[in-house]
């Protein structure tokens, strides 16, 4: 009784810690106006407090933590990835409107022919605004202060110059310190100072002002921007860009990420240069995935079964088969990769070959079966090892004395056991080499691909790789349009697991 | 003799070509590993110069402090490993002995978040923990905590199917005894499970461990600052550069990197082949 | 007695006090500069020595592991936690422009000359400047004085060197790349035969005409190809144990970059680099004379740092003495003039010679391609791959890249 009290008082204490410490964060989270994150905190607080102090579900009290992670940061990225697959969002597209908006207007100004700037120095005036004291001794000769009102021309001689010529002081300007300059830095950037019509002054650093003209006003009832100088008008073509209307090519950059719907899946299906490179890549996805778990049991299997006696020098095997397991896999794929180099590469001297591995395609998807292989088998040979002990020895006894050879023993008996009870894992192997992505981009990257004639998808490229050089790729990244294709994967995908799943779950329903 | 030779030759002759069928790669990491140049171009097997100058630049450069990197990712993949695992081996005991509505449904939903191809992943990960970092900066972006909890996402899905099957196969008739003498579902998990389950969830452990360990494409945009990098990130760095790639320190980084994980393999490496009779298929 | 001690109190409390009433200096504002794994450090160690660029900024400098890594931070980077200045590549900035990333900036006539328009025009985009030219990255051709005892005077006096000593000296090749890769590195192959990714005519570049003409295959099969079609051995389609092989002196020529000299100079090799030689001679293949800058992040403006930042790139990055002090550690050839007359080393004189002789900005506008195309630095290495490895036909597979570069030509001047 003691011992239960001891682990209830336990249990107590931690979802006490729990919450305390989700609240505190909940609280900062909201203080700091991140409204979402705050919900889920108090989400997750409530369900901790029911599902541990109550007993409304115990099954809960299982899974709920592993469930809130999942929520946060599994479920994050695929709701992340399945709303932009409804908007433009690549290279140029990038933004939301509003910021897009703002920028367009910062960068609509244009600088006078000369590109004239004036050293400054900033301050105020005697009314108390702000203003610049300029000096250009070079080039116009000038000297005078503006403000955002009025510019003052000033003569020289009234002035206090320093060795280059710049005036340091002048009747009517108080010039700022470094402190007091820092203190107002955030402002003076927008501040636009007077100079002779259309121009004006902008700050370009603390001591260095340009001659600016605005080129490009927003019409924000008309959502539109008007080019000051020619007239022309930029309106919004509805895939997150502002287009001239006479022009089609004069596009204003930065654009933003707008919403086009399912216009992303409408292209994949209908363009057959996206559709055809999408099919091809998805067989040999599901070859490649089926091959690697094929061959990492079948040589897991066989070793586990050699080792199954205890021989000599067994532990040292042992030792070593774990060996390319242990390797950060990183620096295994990238070695392989040079053993593989046609003209140098360990293999082709080993062999006396010249087989050009990674310019072929079909020696290309060999080479990275036999590296797959090589990485994972280590990985069977454990899991088998461990369930072929627990098949109890009675059984091929049994078969023994019934008649049964030993070869009829393994394929009638111990195999189907093996397999029912490595089933999920063989299931989970293929669902991690279906995204085995570090290996693909890694030893070929995806070839070897005919870019000459056009190819998008390499010989060894699989879905995950493929959708990755769309999105991050030399070329402009496509966001929207790796994540629909993502989608689509997603969609075939589970689809297929999920009559997988049903086939299997009624086979073990027999047990 | 014969019968010794047909049953035993045809191991060793198995062993011995799987032996150097997994060493012959990493003796060209060795040899990588002392090739002064520093590049990966093997040009013959037997090396002609050997120099230490790459093991001793991992040590003695202040600007690679390699043993911090490796405390850190010991401990961020240790953490990850053990926390995961308790939340894997609870979700699988309570999705495998208990009965509730939904319990297929949850099992299919888990499969299917963690199949797919979440391609903005990463940067919806960063916008996440970019706003973590505002109201909570010491575990947002750029802190080994909050990249600990990012990983924590996958671990649920992960698990529970490794250790489904295992799991299936303890026998029912413990639980029921238990549940005649009067025992709650967590108390027949802490008290009868765990125990029973131990060298899987041992082998589970492993394999997250090494799984956290060799993780970069996340690691490095995470931790950024030099003292809280992980090795997976340390070594992507010496060839991740913009034209330059520093093979020699790669390669010596990797072998001293992998020295850990075969340590932990070797010690429990009795403990858990035996231990995987622990789920004894029903005869 | 009661009197010492409570005078004693009183001015013990005076002390502490004063410490908290003496008006708190105003904390020196950061600029956060982002760098990678090489520029960071030596950028770190300038600021060490000297942080007092601008008055009232501090300097901070944060370090990537990798240069990959620093570019998925700036790709993903948010007003929350993003820099003010990047340290990075020049084809960063038509994507940084474009997404909304960085600010332009705006230099007084006496800084932007100490630029040439070329560097400027890098890290340019639709007519803004969005930072200022910190060093030069090209690469230039080596060649190994024990085997070649004069510099080649044209493409074709290093294929008759290649094919006349081949067996005598045991050559692996004639020409490799060593540095830069078969895209980046190899534009200066593919110009010395007459192709180009795009050509320049009065610092704009032509449109109209054909980037890789009919000779240029016609060069391709006289000095790359033997007689039944196949490579004759100077050209490996690869850059696979090119700096091994030249190291150990069984490739004459090699192409490097500027990133890489001290290994060769360790190695005894004299930094004779001089750009590939053209067919005729007297002509050099052109190569990418790409900056990288220091860039300015729209993210400065929001953190009320702009004004700070601007200073920072010109009183910092774009001054002299900034610029001596980087390159003294950084040892690349730097992009301000004042620093190029101070005491550099013979390999920085060096590259900086090659591309003056013949360097064409890096337009990343035509070269990463377009909706519908392929980008250059893929096709480039695909078409030595198809000539070289697989033995296709040179003029059908030098028509493809022509087309493509066209696409590519007439999609980027559109973005420039």
């Amino acid at each position: 009784m003691n011992r239960l009290k001891i682990a209830t008082l336990t249990k107590y204490i931690l979802v006490a810690f729990a919450i305390a410490i989700l609240s505190f964060l909940a609280q900062s989270a909201f203080a700091q106006g991140e409204v979402e994150i705050a919900l889920f905190l108090a989400v997750s607080i409530i369900a901790i407090g029911i599902t541990y102090l109550t007993k409304i579900s115990i099954p809960l009290k299982f899974f709920l933590p592993g469930l809130l992670f999942l929520a946060a940061f599994a479920l994050g990225p695929v709701l992340y990835t399945l709303g932009m697959s409804g908007f433009q969002f690549q290279t140029g597209n990038y933004i939301s409107k509003d910021a897009a908006i703002e920028r367009i207007k910062l960068l609509g100004v244009q600088p006078d022919e000369n590109g004239t700037t004036f050293d400054v120095l900033v301050g105020r005036s005697d009314s108390g605004d702000f203003a610049l004291l300029a000096s250009d001794p070079f080039v116009t000769k000038q000297y005078f202060i503006s403000t955002q009102e009025r510019l003052t021309r000033l003569d020289p001689l009234d002035l206090t110059l320093d060795s280059d010529g710049l005036a340091s002081e002048a009747p009517g300007f108080k010039a700022f310190s470094n402190r007091e300059l820092r203190e107002v830095d955030q402002t003076l950037t927008t501040i636009r100072f007077k100079y002779e019509e259309p121009f004006f002054l902008q700050l370009e650093g603390s001591d260095l002002a340009a001659v600016k003209r605005q080129k490009l006003e927003y019409l924000s009832d008309q959502d539109q921007f008007r080019n000051l100088l020619t007239g022309e008008l930029y309106s919004d073509n509805g895939r997150g860009n502002y287009v001239s209307e006479a022009n089609l090519d004069d596009i204003l950059q930065p654009g933003w990420r707008s919403p086009i719907w399912f216009s992303h899946y409408i292209d994949l299906f209908s363009d057959p240069k996206v559709r055809e490179p999408l099919v091809k890549v998805f067989i040999w996805t599901i070859i490649f995935a089926f091959l690697t778990v094929l061959t990492q049991f079948a040589l897991g299997l066989l070793v586990a079964l050699a080792m199954n006696r205890p021989i000599w020098g067994r532990r040292i095997y042992r030792s070593i088969f774990i060996l390319p397991y242990a390797m950060p896999s990183i620096m295994s794929i990238l070695i392989w990769g040079g053993m593989f180099d046609t003209e140098f590469g360990a293999i082709n001297n080993l062999f006396n070959s010249d087989v050009a591995w990674f310019q072929n395609p079909n020696f290309a998807r060999a080479a990275v079966i036999i590296v797959n292989l090589w990485l994972g088998f280590p990985y069977f040979y454990l899991v088998t090892s461990g369930a072929l002990q627990a098949i109890p020895s009675e059984l091929s006894e049994a078969a023994a004395i019934d008649g049964a050879s030993g070869k009829q023993t393994f394929w009638k008996i111990t195999l189907p056991l093996l397999l029912q009870v490595l089933s999920p894992l063989l299931v989970a192997s293929f669902a991690f080499n279906f995204n085995n992505f570090n290996l693909i981009y890694l030893l070929t990257g995806g070839g070897p691909r005919n870019d000459l004639d056009g190819e998008i998808a390499g010989a060894t490229d699989i879905l995950i790789s493929y959708t990755y050089r769309i999105a991050f790729g030399t070329n402009i990244q496509n966001l929207g349009l790796a994540s629909a294709i993502s989608v689509i994967i997603f969609i075939i995908v589970a689809s297929i697991s999920l009559y997988g799943i049903r086939k299997s779950k009624v086979l073990e329903s027999f047990k | 003799m014969t019968k010794w030779i047909r049953e035993n030759l045809w191991r060793h002759a198995v062993a011995i070509t799987v032996v150097l069928f997994s060493l012959f790669p990493l003796y060209l990491v060795v040899i990588s590993s002392i090739n002064p140049t520093g590049s990966l171009q093997i040009t013959s097997f037997i090396p002609r110069e050997i120099s230490s100058k790459n093991f001793r630049m991992l040590f003695n450069d202040p600007t690679i402090p390699y043993l911090t990197w490796m405390r850190n990712t010991l401990i961020i993949a240790g953490l990850v490993a053990v926390i995961s695992v308790i939340i894997g081996a609870s979700a699988a005991f309570a999705f495998s002995r208990l009965r509730f509505k939904g319990k297929r449904f949850g099992l299919q939903t888990l499969l299917l978040v963690q199949m797919f191809p979440a391609i903005l992943a990463i940067s919806a990960l960063y916008v996440i923990m970019e706003r973590v970092y505002n109201f909570a900066p010491y575990m947002g972006l750029g802190t080994q905590t909050g990249l600990i909890l990012v990983y924590l996402g996958g671990a649920m899905g992960v698990n529970i199917w490794l250790l489904k099957g295992f799991v299936d196969s303890i026998p029912m008739e413990l639980d029921e005894a238990a549940k005649v003498d009067g025992a709650s579902p967590m108390q027949t998990y802490w008290l009868i499970f765990v125990p029973l389950a131990a060298p899987v969830l041992a082998v589970v452990a492993l394999l997250s461990f090494i799984g956290t360990f060799n993780e970069f494409i996340l690691a490095r945009l995470f931790l950024v600052d030099m003292e809280s990098r992980t090795i997976a990130v340390g070594l992507q760095g010496f060839i991740g550069g913009q034209y330059s790639q520093n093979w020699g320190p790669f390669a010596a980084g990797s072998i001293i990197a992998s020295i850990p994980i075969v340590i932990i393999f070797l010690s429990l490496q009795r403990y858990i082949i035996s231990g995987l009779t622990a789920g004894s298929v029903k005869g | 007695m009661i009197r010492f001690k409570s005078i004693a109190v009183a001015v013990a409390a005076a002390l502490v006090g004063s410490v908290f009433m003496v008006p708190a200096q105003a904390q020196d504002k950061e600029i956060l500069v982002w760098a990678d794994e090489t520029r960071g450090p030596n950028l770190t160690k300038v600021v060490e020595g000297k942080n007092d660029w601008v008055a009232g900024y501090k300097i901070v400098i944060r370090t990537f592991s990798s240069f990959d890594a620093l570019k998925t931070a700036v790709d993903n980077a948010t007003d929350l936690t993003g820099p003010d200045i990047i340290v990075g590549a020049n084809d960063w900035v038509a994507t940084g422009a474009k997404n909304g990333k960085l600010a332009p900036i705006t230099l007084s006539n006496a800084v932007k000359n100490r630029f040439t328009p070329n560097n400027l025009f890098d890290l340019s985009y639709k007519g803004n400047l969005y930072g200022v030219p910190l060093d030069i990255n090209n690469v230039a051709m080596i060649y190994n004085t024990k085997l070649v005892k004069s510099a080649p005077k044209s493409f074709g006096d290093m294929v008759n060197y290649y094919l006349a000593n081949k067996s005598k000296q045991k050559l692996v090749a004639g020409l490799c790349v060593a540095g830069g890769g078969m895209s980046w590195g190899a534009h200066s192959i593919l110009s010395a035969l007459g192709g180009n990714a795009y050509v320049l005519k009065n610092g704009k570049v032509v449109t109209s005409g054909n980037p890789v003409p009919a000779e240029f295959s016609a060069n391709v099969k006289k000095f790359l190809l033997a007689k039944n079609g196949k490579s004759n051995g100077f050209l490996p389609a690869s850059d696979a144990g090119c700096k091994d092989n030249f190291l150990a002196g069984k490739v004459p020529f090699a192409i490097i970059g500027n990133w890489e000299w001290k290994d060769y100079v360790f190695k005894g090799f004299k930094m004779n680099l001089m750009p590939v030689p053209g067919v005729k001679p007297g002509t050099y293949g052109n190569m990418f004379g790409s900056v990288s800058g220091a860039m300015l992040t729209s993210y400065a403006a929001k953190r009320g740092v702009e004004a700070g930042a601007k200073d920072v790139l010109t009183k910092f990055f774009a001054s002299t003495e900034g610029a001596i002090r980087y390159q003294s550690v950084e040892l690349r050839p730097p992009a301000e003039k004042g620093a190029q007359q101070a005491d550099l080393t013979a390999a920085q004189i060096g590259f900086g010679k090659a591309g003056s002789l013949a360097g064409i900005p890096q337009i990343g506008a035509i070269l990463n391609g377009t909706a519908g195309s392929s980008s250059y630095w893929d096709l480039l290495p695909a078409f030595w791959t198809a000539v070289l490895v697989d033995g296709k036909n040179p003029a059908a597979e030098a028509k493809k890249l022509n087309d493509f570069f066209k696409k590519n030509i007439e999609a980027g001047v559109k973005d420039l």
